[in-house]
């Protein structure tokens, strides 16, 4: 049943959907392998598995497989690969959440764009953006705190 | 940490960061410890969980059918070569042997138990029956040996009784000292014979009832010894039935100084001055 919003969570940070799909497999294996060190006072299943599913794709993101994936894309792939690069579009089922993160501000977008869909730590978003370090931790606060609000 | 200091701590997006994943270890561990002590800090956790959760679910994608099925291969192995022999067969079957086999021995037992009560109630009910009969006839035994004792003993008393009377008559006959005059049956009671024993030396009078056969006086009667000296009665006291039950045989009578003759009348209770010489019963000469 979190096959799907686990995939939701690759999905967003690996935009190509072979690898996303690997990703996911690594992940339940992972999740199957490791459930023993699950401990259900540091929180709740679901962030466990989801950071297990960031840190893979993220993992993946930076691996020397996927840069190379990158240089190997097929010829005819070329046209939509750029736009990924450029975010000229969008990969059609990422659609319904960016819509929603889009109703942010545009200072809260950019770094919950960074942190959650791109795999930054905040350190390195913060260097992206060029902001203080609090800065970015309270936007990714007030980000989230929008969120729950749109969920009650 | 102070409610200011908790607020601040909370606002830092700290809290976010560790939902994301997004510290490191020391942070994490730091995080955890005060989520422990502070209720507020584990509610605003729990906020941020569920509110990714909820976006993530929102936003769930459906992975293309061939991933489950790799996916279900590749864990499939691992279930069937490790999980599944071990757990899922294991514990239906031990269920049924913890729930089913000791309740039937229970109630086995519980039977057996019954039983074992009922037949030991009855073997006690009939354990009771046979003490008590028994119990009553050792009470029964117990009274007629109680009778037979007593009759023992009063037969003992009577046997010392005449011993003692026929060891002294026999004590007396050997002695010089005693005189053993016999009084016969006079017109009244021709068969009473009497014996009565007069010490020469102090001259004290002795009668023994073993030595004697008199008739047995009645309630308002009584034997009365006299003695007639120089043709005078004089008299020696008064003598019980002749089936006295006193314990000495023997009867010490009042001493005389001489006497011719030695009589016995009936006389009413307690004696009479003058004999009445219509019931002398014996008499004898010395």
């Amino acid at each position: 049943m979190y096959s799907p919003a686990l995939y939701g969570v690759i999905s967003r940070i690996i935009t190509h959907t072979e690898l996303a799909e690997d990703v996911l497999q690594e992940t339940f294996v992972k999740i199957w392998q490791s459930a023993e060190y699950y401990d259900n006072t540091k929180g709740r299943l679901f962030t466990w598995m989801m950071n297990i599913a960031r840190n893979l794709s993220i993992d993946k993101l930076r691996s020397k497989d996927f840069k190379n994936s990158l240089k190997n894309q097929d010829i005819e792939n070329n046209v939509s690969f750029v736009d990924e690069q450029n975010k000229v579009t969008f990969n059609p089922d990422v659609l319904g959440i960016k819509q929603l993160v889009e109703n942010l501000k545009p200072d809260l977008q950019a770094v919950l764009d960074l942190v959650y869909y791109k795999g930054f730590t905040h350190v390195e978003a913060a260097e992206k953006l060029d902001l203080p370090l609090g800065t970015v931790k309270t936007r990714i606060r007030l980000a989230i705190i929008e969120l729950r609000r749109s969920f009650n | 940490m102070s409610v200011e200091n908790l607020k601040a701590y909370i606002e830092s997006g700290v809290l976010e960061l560790y939902v994301l994943g997004d510290l490191s270890p020391q942070e994490a561990l730091q995080v955890q410890e005060i989520a422990i002590k502070h209720q507020e800090v584990r509610e605003e956790l729990a906020a941020i969980e569920s509110a990714m959760e909820k976006f993530a679910m929102q936003n769930a994608i459906q992975p293309s059918a061939s991933v489950e099925t790799k996916l279900f291969e590749k864990l499939g192995i691992s279930l069937d070569e490790q999980t599944e022999p071990v757990l899922i067969p294991s514990l239906p079957q031990e269920t049924k042997i913890v729930q089913l086999e000791p309740n039937d021995g229970k109630i086995k037992t519980l039977r057996y138990a019954l039983v074992a009560c009922v037949a030991l109630l009855v073997i006690s009910t009939a354990a009771l029956f046979i003490t008590y009969s028994k119990l009553t006839d050792a009470h029964d035994q117990i009274a007629s040996l109680n009778l037979d004792k007593q009759k023992f003993a009063g037969i003992v008393s009577k046997l010392e009784y005449s011993n003692q009377g026929l060891s002294n008559l026999v004590e007396m006959n050997d002695s010089k000292e005693w005189a053993t005059i016999k009084m016969q049956g006079q017109a009244i009671s021709p068969q009473s014979k009497m014996n009565v024993y007069w010490n020469k030396k102090n001259k004290s009078v002795l009668i023994n009832y073993l030595a004697m056969d008199l008739p047995k006086a009645d309630a308002q009667h009584e034997y009365q010894l006299w003695a007639m000296v120089n043709g005078k009665p004089v008299s020696l006291g008064v003598f019980g039935k002749t089936d006295s039950t006193s314990k000495e045989a023997l009867l010490k009578m009042q001493t005389i100084q001489e006497a011719q003759a030695f009589a016995v009348t009936l006389e009413p209770m307690g004696g009479s001055v003058n004999p009445t010489m219509e019931k002398l019963t014996v008499m004898g000469g010395v």
